[in-house]
């Protein structure tokens, strides 16, 4: 019987053992990759390792609850032996972290007692829960389980119930207007509100407006490229090698020297 | 009138048609900050890139229908690089269910004498804007988040005004024609922004 318990508490402690490790090097590694890679780093991965931490802990978690694992709180550790001489085993087991098995170090690593300022914590934690008397305690308990119930009733319920809830609290902050979006993608498409020195408002696309410098476009009377083809009648043969792009141009320029030729030929 | 296809055109010989891969939408001023950090998280990390353009439409109009249009632009914030001449083709209407907008495109670099090039070669400068914002790349993904603004008195970059209370959000791949998969990977960038801003195809034509 007694072997059994023996056998199954070293089973235990063996598997705590390197689920620990595992969780020691997944901590390791992440700490090393925020403190010399973080310029290459980005939230997805960082969010990653966040994940496979939060996993350890659970199988951590779930190895201690297991009904197999004896309840390690009824272990005693006793120091047998300590002495001030550096032991090899033991630096080797450690990871040179604890080197020396001394009267130094068995106070911090085998204390079951929890830090000063925990139990400080503690003790004002009780002295509360007693002062406020059984019925206001019990109050408060089931003001808690009706939250953690209505979270979980939340969490639970099918995506559609909450997203309905949650659209009709962004609506109160959208952070994207389409009307927005339709007038943006309009100017950048085809100018819509852009013509030239004209007060904001959307007019009809693609006629260009009238007077300004640069612009210049040809007044509607002027009819395309009439105006502009008046002023190129030398380049007329030439253009069609040129505007190789536009294939269907040279034609029209060719028939329209004819109608060009009335305008001056600085009209633009 | 369209461009005829690439192989036919004498700028180069046997460039690859190159398609453009388009998801817009807009981001409100207040939300800018929320979308510029969530964008440097998911984005390959690299100093944040501003930029500052000043984009010229120029068409040309034929004697029929669509007029054709060139689109020339220009660093602000770096006057001596080289301006920038694309050609965006009218939007493919291959399968519905696509999720991003594909166009032709044809981009090359230009001196800084283009303006006066196209004008002597016929087009007449249709509309410009000034665009300054913010540009983010993850892989071949390109995001650019821009304030869109008019120019009051032509030729005068230093007169604008903001034409929208919102900035200009687009995601875009420049890929080879007949790569369809990028579709996909834009879908799931543009998940990964909402509920911030909504990116989608939209049709331009819709909104004349």
């Amino acid at each position: 019987m007694q072997q059994r318990e023996e056998k199954l508490l070293e089973a235990s402690v063996e598997s705590l053992i390197s689920r620990v490790a595992h969780l020691k090097n997944a901590l390791h590694s992440f700490i090393y990759k925020l403190e010399n890679e973080y310029e290459r780093l980005t939230w997805p991965s960082v969010l990653d390792n966040f994940a496979l931490l939060s996993g350890q802990l659970n199988t951590i978690n779930k190895l201690l609850r297991n009904e197999k694992t004896p309840s390690f709180r009824q272990q005693v550790i006793i120091p047998l032996l300590l002495s001030p001489d550096r032991d090899e085993e033991l630096a080797k087991l450690t990871e040179q972290r604890v080197p020396v098995f001394s009267h130094e170090i068995v106070p911090d690593h085998l204390r079951t007692k929890p830090d000063p300022e925990v139990e400080e914590q503690e003790k004002q934690l009780s002295a509360e829960a007693a002062r406020i008397g059984p019925e206001v305690a019990q109050k408060q308990i089931q003001t808690l389980n009706k939250l953690c119930s209505n979270l979980l009733e939340k969490l639970n319920n099918p995506r559609d119930d909450r997203d309905a809830e949650s659209a009709a609290i962004r609506q109160n902050k959208p952070s994207f207007n389409t009307a927005d979006t339709n007038a943006l993608v309009a100017a950048v498409g085809f100018g819509k509100g852009l013509s030239k020195c004209r007060p904001p408002g959307p007019v009809a696309p693609g006629h260009p407006g009238q007077g300004p410098m640069m612009s210049g476009g040809p007044t509607l009377q002027q009819v395309t490229i009439g105006g502009g083809s008046g002023q190129h009648q030398g380049m007329g043969p030439g253009a069609p090698q040129q505007q190789g792009q536009a294939g269907k141009m040279p034609s029209n320029i060719k028939t329209n020297i004819k109608a060009a030729s009335s305008m001056h030929p600085y009209n633009r | 009138m369209e461009a005829p296809p690439v192989s036919v055109l004498p700028i180069t010989g046997g460039t690859i048609n190159m398609m453009e891969y388009l998801l817009q939408g807009s981001v409100l001023d207040q939300a800018l900050e929320s979308l510029l950090h969530r964008l440097r998280g998911l984005c390959d990390n690299m100093e944040p890139e501003t930029f500052a353009d000043h984009e010229l439409v120029y068409l040309l109009k034929g004697q029929q229908g669509n007029p054709f249009l060139l689109r020339a632009r220009r660093s602000l914030s770096h006057p001596t690089v080289p301006w920038h001449l694309r050609y965006l083709g009218q939007p493919e209407v291959g399968d519905k269910s696509r999720h991003a907008l594909v166009r032709n495109c044809v981009d090359v670099a230009a001196s800084h004498s283009l303006p006066d090039f196209l004008n002597e070669m016929g087009f007449r400068m249709d509309h410009e804007f000034i665009a300054k914002g913010h540009i983010f790349r993850k892989g071949v993904l390109k995001v650019v988040v821009s304030k869109l603004s008019r120019i009051l008195v032509p030729g005068n970059t230093e007169n604008t005004e903001p034409l929208s209370l919102s900035y200009l959000v687009e995601l875009s791949v420049l890929a080879p024609a007949g790569q369809d998969t990028m579709s996909e990977d834009m879908r799931s960038f543009a998940e990964q922004l909402k509920p911030l801003v909504h990116l989608e195809k939209i049709d331009p034509k819709r909104h004349m």
